[in-house]
């Protein structure tokens, strides 16, 4: 039965027909079922995910609380493998991915779900709803790596929900991908167990964390989520060969106290060195949380000289379009090696990785 | 505040031998059971008293059990009926839940036709989520337009089980199946999720009545089914009280869990706290000492 047949037979029923807009309606039969990494079997058909650090223990026909990974009979899969929900090309600087192929685009990827519920989510419509409430098509991972290439980008960008939560089709994608000479980034909450993390990190090239603030207490209200364990993922990227930045939500009120940004900003000098990038963000009011007004751009200003005091070398305003510190900056001698106005580049002034005027070397993926 | 009442109906012959339900006798505990819960001596009556007739009614059932220990159809074509018989015209009558494909695995019989009792799931063409989000406490969901637009009233009929988190999982957890996310309310014991749901407009505007399907249910490890976990109750537990409704399962199930030579789910650290929860936001009663049960056994 079509819809329109469906809302013939309400109509005659005598019940009110409801049509018009639709959100989160089934997309059809059309999941996958290839079973998961990073579980154990338990006794009477239940299972452990080993995946994040929620540790679902589902019974026979429950699903994580990512709402994309189901255990079937005491066999735990993901229903969104090669299962595509967003496909875009987009600047890689949109990730925000600043110190990495500056001015090329990353085709990025996302499948329905996540393992947090952030009240500020920008992308709530497809990382916050079950594996079949949203549109999806095939989109095998063989298929993203030839996509990437012939459109032109050199990198996948797994982005837009929770790559975690689709981490079998992200690892399969990223392998083919680097087989292509395509590289892979990573553009996550950080909500990862070490074991899966380790073998990602084996395969991609970059990681963006978004770290959302730097309390417990916030984690829990705002996020749904703990912060030790994206400490954790941050500590460990640092000390791989994966390029890392930072990004950190600036949100009225709720995390923008001084301290908390002057704490975070030593912690991030002090475990990823003073060359990781840190990006501040401005907030805009979205999903559960339109009750806040943007950040004020005093706010952002104010985090990025703490920041800066702290020792770090490269810190962004983001969501600022035309803001001076939307480039980067030679720490040498402070000259605009990259500058960027939005998503565009306007200048890049760098031979081999190091500043044109000074030689200072910049840290990144440059080609 | 007055004592809530719940009713709990139980008849061992509506198991027949061969494991299948008897529908006259499940029929005739829904009439006890509405007669007790209404004082009304007369089916009509109790009927009259409480829905109208121009009442759309949705009966949410629940199916993500499968055929093993979800609603049974039987249960939920029982009641149809004896709404049926009591004013509400068929067709203004939606037996539902998430997925039409639960619902079929379930055992029920799929029908988005025309005529008679409609049953489907909010994935149906022409159902879905509404479209904009209900912010609520800490919920914030889209509810099943069946719930927001088909009906204007909600009975919550749900199966009776153990579950791990929550403790308890009858009638108000029951509308977990109304949202679109509710493996975002797992946390913490499902507590406040639970309460919060059920407080949440689209619900708490359109719920009337709970009945609890107790005539199978599962007392250890559920949610999941587990057969040597799993018992006749061969009850119906009636309320107009929600949490009252869900605190007297919750005694059945500790019932049969100590017969079982199993620990009381407090003891084993998994005392339902929606309901304390539920009670302070004054959606109904959580003390077993307040609550005026009346327990009807027959054949």
């Amino acid at each position: 039965m079509n819809r329109r047949d469906f809302l013939r037979g309400a109509a005659g029923a005598g019940l009110p027909a409801v049509c018009g807009r639709l959100a989160a309606q089934a997309a059809g039969p059309t999941l996958t079922r290839v079973e998961a990494r990073y579980y154990v079997k338990l006794p009477d058909r239940e299972i452990e995910c080993r995946l994040c650090p929620r540790f679902c223990r589902l019974g026979d026909k429950e699903r994580g609380y990512c709402g994309v990974r189901e255990n079937q009979g005491g066999t735990y899969y993901s229903l969104v493998y090669g299962k595509a929900c967003s496909l875009n090309v987009d600047p890689v600087e949109k990730k925000p991915f600043f110190h990495v192929l500056p001015g090329t685009t990353a085709l990025s990827m996302a499948t329905a779900g996540c393992n947090v519920n952030c009240k500020f989510c920008q992308n709530w419509e497809i990382s916050q709803v079950r594996a079949e409430q949203v549109e999806h098509f095939d989109f095998p991972p063989e298929a993203a790596a030839a996509k990437a290439v012939s459109s032109g980008c050199p990198s996948i960008a797994y982005t837009y929900s929770e790559p975690t939560v689709f981490f079998e089709y992200m690892f399969d994608t990223a392998e083919r991908a680097r087989r292509r000479g395509v590289r892979s980034l990573v553009v996550t909450g950080g909500h990862i167990n070490p074991e899966p993390l380790a073998d990602l990190l084996a395969v991609v090239d970059a990681v963006k964390v978004d770290l959302k603030g730097f309390t417990e207490g916030f984690y829990k209200a705002y996020v749904r989520g703990e912060l030790k364990p994206v400490l954790e993922t941050i500590r460990t990227v640092a000390r791989s060969k994966v390029w890392l930045e930072i990004v950190y939500l600036v949100i009225p009120t709720l995390n923008d106290r001084p301290e908390d940004i002057r704490a975070m900003a030593r912690w991030a000098h002090d475990t990823a060195g003073a060359d990781v990038p840190v990006h501040f963000s401005r907030f805009h009011p979205m999903y559960l949380m339109k009750n806040l007004p943007p950040t004020p751009l005093s706010t952002l200003e104010a985090a990025r000289e703490t920041a800066l005091g702290q020792g770090l070398r490269f810190v962004y305003i983001g969501n600022v379009p035309g803001h001076e510190a939307e480039s980067t900056y030679c720490p040498g001698c402070g000259q605009a090696v990259i500058r960027r106005v939005g998503y565009s580049i306007e200048t890049v002034r760098l031979k081999k990785g190091k500043c044109a005027s000074c030689g200072t070397a910049i840290p990144g993926i440059w080609a | 505040m007055d004592a809530p009442r719940v009713v709990i109906v139980r008849s061992p012959g509506v198991w027949t031998a061969a494991g299948s339900l008897e529908p006259a006798v499940l029929a005739r505990m829904f009439v006890r059971g509405f007669t007790a819960l209404t004082d009304e001596r007369e089916s009509a009556r109790a009927a009259a008293a409480l829905f109208r007739p121009g009442d759309r009614v949705g009966i949410k059932v629940n199916t993500i059990g499968g055929r093993a220990i979800s609603t049974r159809p039987e249960t939920a074509q029982a009641l149809a009926a004896w709404l049926v018989g009591g004013g509400i015209e068929a067709r203004n009558i939606v037996i539902w839940d998430r997925t039409t494909r639960e619902l079929r695995d379930a055992g029920f019989a799929i029908n988005t036709g025309g005529s008679g009792v409609r049953i489907f799931g909010t994935d149906a063409d022409g159902a879905g989520y509404e479209s904009d989000l209900t912010d609520h406490l800490d919920v914030g969901s889209l509810f099943s337009r069946i719930l927001t637009e088909l009906v204007s009233v909600s009975v919550s009929l749900a199966i009776l089980k153990d579950h791990g988190l929550a403790g308890v999982t009858a009638g108000m957890k029951n509308y977990f199946g109304a949202i679109h996310n509710p493996n975002k309310y797992h946390d913490d014991r499902c507590d406040p999720f639970v309460a919060q749901v059920f407080d949440a407009p689209p619900v708490k505007a359109r719920h009337r009545l709970t009945v609890i399907d107790a005539l199978a249910v599962q007392f250890h490890r559920g949610p999941s089914y587990h057969a040597r976990w799993a018992a006749k109750f061969g009850g119906l537990i009636f309320s107009l009280d929600p949490v009252a409704a869900d605190r007297a399962g919750w005694t059945v199930l500790d019932r049969f869990r100590r017969e079982a030579g199993l620990p009381s789910l407090e003891a084993e650290g998994r005392r339902p706290a929606y309901l304390a929860t539920a009670e302070k936001m004054g959606l109904g009663r959580s003390e077993a000492s307040v609550i005026e049960t009346i327990e009807e056994a027959g054949p």
